[in-house]
């Protein structure tokens, strides 16, 4: 990696946002801006533009989803830019919205994986590099709310948990190591998966997070 | 009588050639005075021809719509054997409400007596709903007691009230047509008075005619009161009649009131949330993110762990446990104050004594209220001691809290600066207004009285069950 990875941070509460700081700090990333609002963040990304912007979702004026509208916004403007929604909530919808077109560079987890620092590091680094970062628990939500419940049922167990990690975005070796198996067995799982499900097979990790997705939702 | 200068204090006046002398009080004095200026002055005030011109047309009114409604209400049930008599009967009542409002309109414009109107006609969907709607229309039903009620009383009003002002003139201007008769007809009390023959005085002569200006002249003075108390039994008419009706406003009075209890509880909840939120939660995050760090440095070859660091994050973490834990707390109380739990008397005293301004209580109740009253209360004085350390810059402050009957009245008062207002004081969702919605919300009361440089009082009246 060519230097430290960039990261300005839109988050109201000023514990959080300084711990934040610190921790990303102490973990070798510079810090471009730490903000409490929708606004400065827009001004900072575009004086000092970072590789991930990770967002609150609630934010100041009105508390919804300020963030949300914000992280779409600016993907849209700065093209490349990784962004990680943070949340204490998981909304379905709000995933749905953001990964409408794409799944390059996205992230959205629950605010909780930060206690996981070498978790949450690793997903900030997947997204700054164009991966995708699920939280479990919108796969999960995911998983719950699909009617494909029937062609799921073919699915063995180990086939399952693997599908789950691949919608969060990991790459096969990340999904080795989780399950504690060889990558040529998650290589196979993997094709197992593709073909049970009759999905179009793919090479990078976030189209094949997008095709399990729209497999999910459809 | 002709009043004379008063002197000590006196009354003198001279009645046939004896001089009498009243004892007055100034008081008293100006009181006949006022009496008498508003006596003379009646008659020519614009109220009076107002009220005069109302009562003749809201008696024709009447009595065409009455003449109208009955008669269309008759042919309406002589055909109710068919489908036909129920939608004539039900146009009827639809013009009976029409009647009504054009009835409270007139009141409106001429008598300045605003009646609020009633609930809208809320016709039900296709064409059975619609006749069901009408047949049960409460407001056009009590539209057809008005008209049934007021056409007996224009009748009378109209002998009595009416032809006073008519005997009035009609006396007035008798002399006019000098000793032969022929003036103006009189119908009504002046021929108690002066049997005429045939609806006008025969040939008088001029004591006659001195004597019945004089009865002229004191129907015309009196007229306009007996005038006016015709009215206002037809303002009470259509208060009582053409208003809203008493039921449907009670009902709607309490849908507000379940509105706004609503509301207020999704607001409490949406406070709870973002506290919880804001607060507690993002401690607790911040709490692992600094423990989950310290595990990380501590995981590394023990030779290099770098303990001055671990041990400055866990102080860090340790220090955002107990803020977490005082946040809970705080907001747990929000929820449901532990010291209710002892009576409303000892949370009160534990308010009092946390209170930034001192503050006296006393409390003398001899019922318990129940918990959702003694929740109100509690909140109530809670949110006025905020607002009185916040904005009244006050020095002291006391809550009263008493038991009348079966209320119970909080009075909480400062010496502060005063010019408080309900949509001023304290945040908008938490503010007084707030307040007064959760008070209105189990039909109790609550009373502002803040002139500008203080003190201010606020009562609440609240039942004790509610």
């Amino acid at each position: 990696m060519v230097g430290a990875l960039r990261i300005a941070i839109a988050e109201d509460s000023a514990i959080l946002r300084d711990g934040l700081v610190q921790l990303l700090v102490d973990r070798g990333f510079a810090i471009t801006g730490a903000v409490g609002d929708p606004a400065a963040l827009r001004s900072s990304v575009a004086q000092n533009p970072p590789d991930v912007a990770v967002i609150d979702i609630r934010m100041p004026p009105t508390f919804t989803d300020e963030g949300l509208r914000l992280a779409l916004e600016l993907r849209a403007r700065h093209e490349g830019l990784g962004i990680l929604l943070f949340s204490q909530y998981i909304e379905t919808r709000y995933a749905a919205d953001l990964l409408a077109d794409d799944a390059a560079g996205i992230g959205y987890l629950l605010k909780d994986r930060v206690a996981d620092v070498s978790d949450f590091v690793e997903a900030l680094e997947r997204v700054a590099v164009g991966g995708t970062a699920l939280d479990p628990e919108v796969v999960t939500q995911l998983l719950g709310a699909t009617r494909r419940t029937d062609s799921l049922s073919v699915l063995t167990g180990r086939e399952r948990e693997v599908l789950g990690l691949m919608a969060e975005g990991r790459s096969n070796a990340a999904i080795a190591n989780a399950l504690v198996v060889s990558e040529g067995a998650v290589e196979k799982h993997v094709a197992n998966i593709f073909a049970k499900l009759d999905l179009p097979v793919s090479e990078k990790d976030h189209r094949r997070v997008l095709a399990v997705l729209r497999f999910l939702e459809s | 009588m002709t009043p004379e200068e008063p002197e000590d204090n006196g009354v003198r006046v001279r009645i046939r050639g004896r001089e009498l002398s009243f004892a007055m009080t100034e008081q008293q004095a100006d009181r006949a005075r006022e009496l008498a200026h508003t006596v003379l002055h009646e008659p020519f005030t614009k109220r009076v021809w107002s009220e005069l011109a109302f009562f003749l047309l809201s008696a024709g009114l009447a009595g065409a719509g009455l003449s109208f409604v009955s008669f269309t209400m008759a042919a309406g049930l002589f055909l109710a054997i068919t489908f036909f008599g129920l939608a004539v009967l039900a146009l009827s009542l639809r013009s009976a409400r029409g009647i009504g409002g054009f009835a409270r309109g007139l009141a409106r414009n001429m008598l300045d007596e605003v009646v609020e109107d009633p609930q809208p006609f809320a016709g039900r969907h296709g064409f059975l709903g619609w006749l069901q709607s009408c047949l049960r229309d409460r407001v056009a039903w009590r539209a057809v007691g008005y008209l049934a009620v007021k056409v007996p009383w224009s009748i009378l009003g109209v002998l009595v009230a009416v032809s006073l002002w008519w005997d009035a003139f009609a006396c007035l201007l008798h002399p006019l047509f000098g000793r032969n008769g022929g003036g103006p007809p009189v119908w009504g009390l002046a021929r108690t008075f002066f049997p005429a023959d045939d609806f006008g005085f025969g040939p008088t002569g001029f004591f006659e005619n001195v004597a019945i200006f004089v009865l002229g002249a004191v129907f015309f003075f009196a007229a306009p009161w007996v005038m006016r108390g015709f009215v206002n039994v037809d303002r009470l008419l259509i208060r009582s009649l053409l208003g809203p009706d008493p039921t449907a406003a009670r009902v709607r009075s309490l849908e507000q009131a379940r509105t706004q209890t609503v509301d207020a509880s999704a607001a409490t909840l949406r406070r709870i949330e973002r506290d919880l939120h804001d607060g507690t939660q993002a401690h607790l995050v911040a709490l692992a993110m600094r423990l989950g760090m310290a595990k990380e440095k501590l995981e590394v070859d023990p030779e290099q762990v770098d303990l001055d660091r671990v041990r400055e994050l866990v102080d860090a973490a340790h220090r955002g446990a107990k803020e977490a834990i005082a946040e809970l707390r705080d907001i747990a109380r929000g929820i449901h104050p532990p010291a209710l739990d002892i009576g409303l008397e000892g949370a009160l005293a534990t308010l009092a004594a946390r209170s930034a301004v001192p503050t006296e209580l006393s409390v003398t109740m001899q019922a318990r209220p129940t918990p959702a009253i003694e929740a109100i209360a509690y909140f109530c004085v809670a949110e006025l001691l905020a607002n009185v350390a916040q904005h009244a810059q006050a020095s002291r402050a006391s809550i009263f809290c008493t038991q009348q009957g079966s209320w119970l009245r909080l009075v909480v008062r400062d010496d502060g600066a005063g010019g408080a207002q309900l949509t001023t004081l304290g945040s908008s969702s938490s503010g007084l207004a707030g307040l007064s919605d959760r008070v209105h919300a189990v039909d109790g009361q609550l009373y502002l009285v803040s002139p500008p440089g203080g003190p201010t009082v606020v009562t609440v009246d609240l039942p004790l069950s509610s």
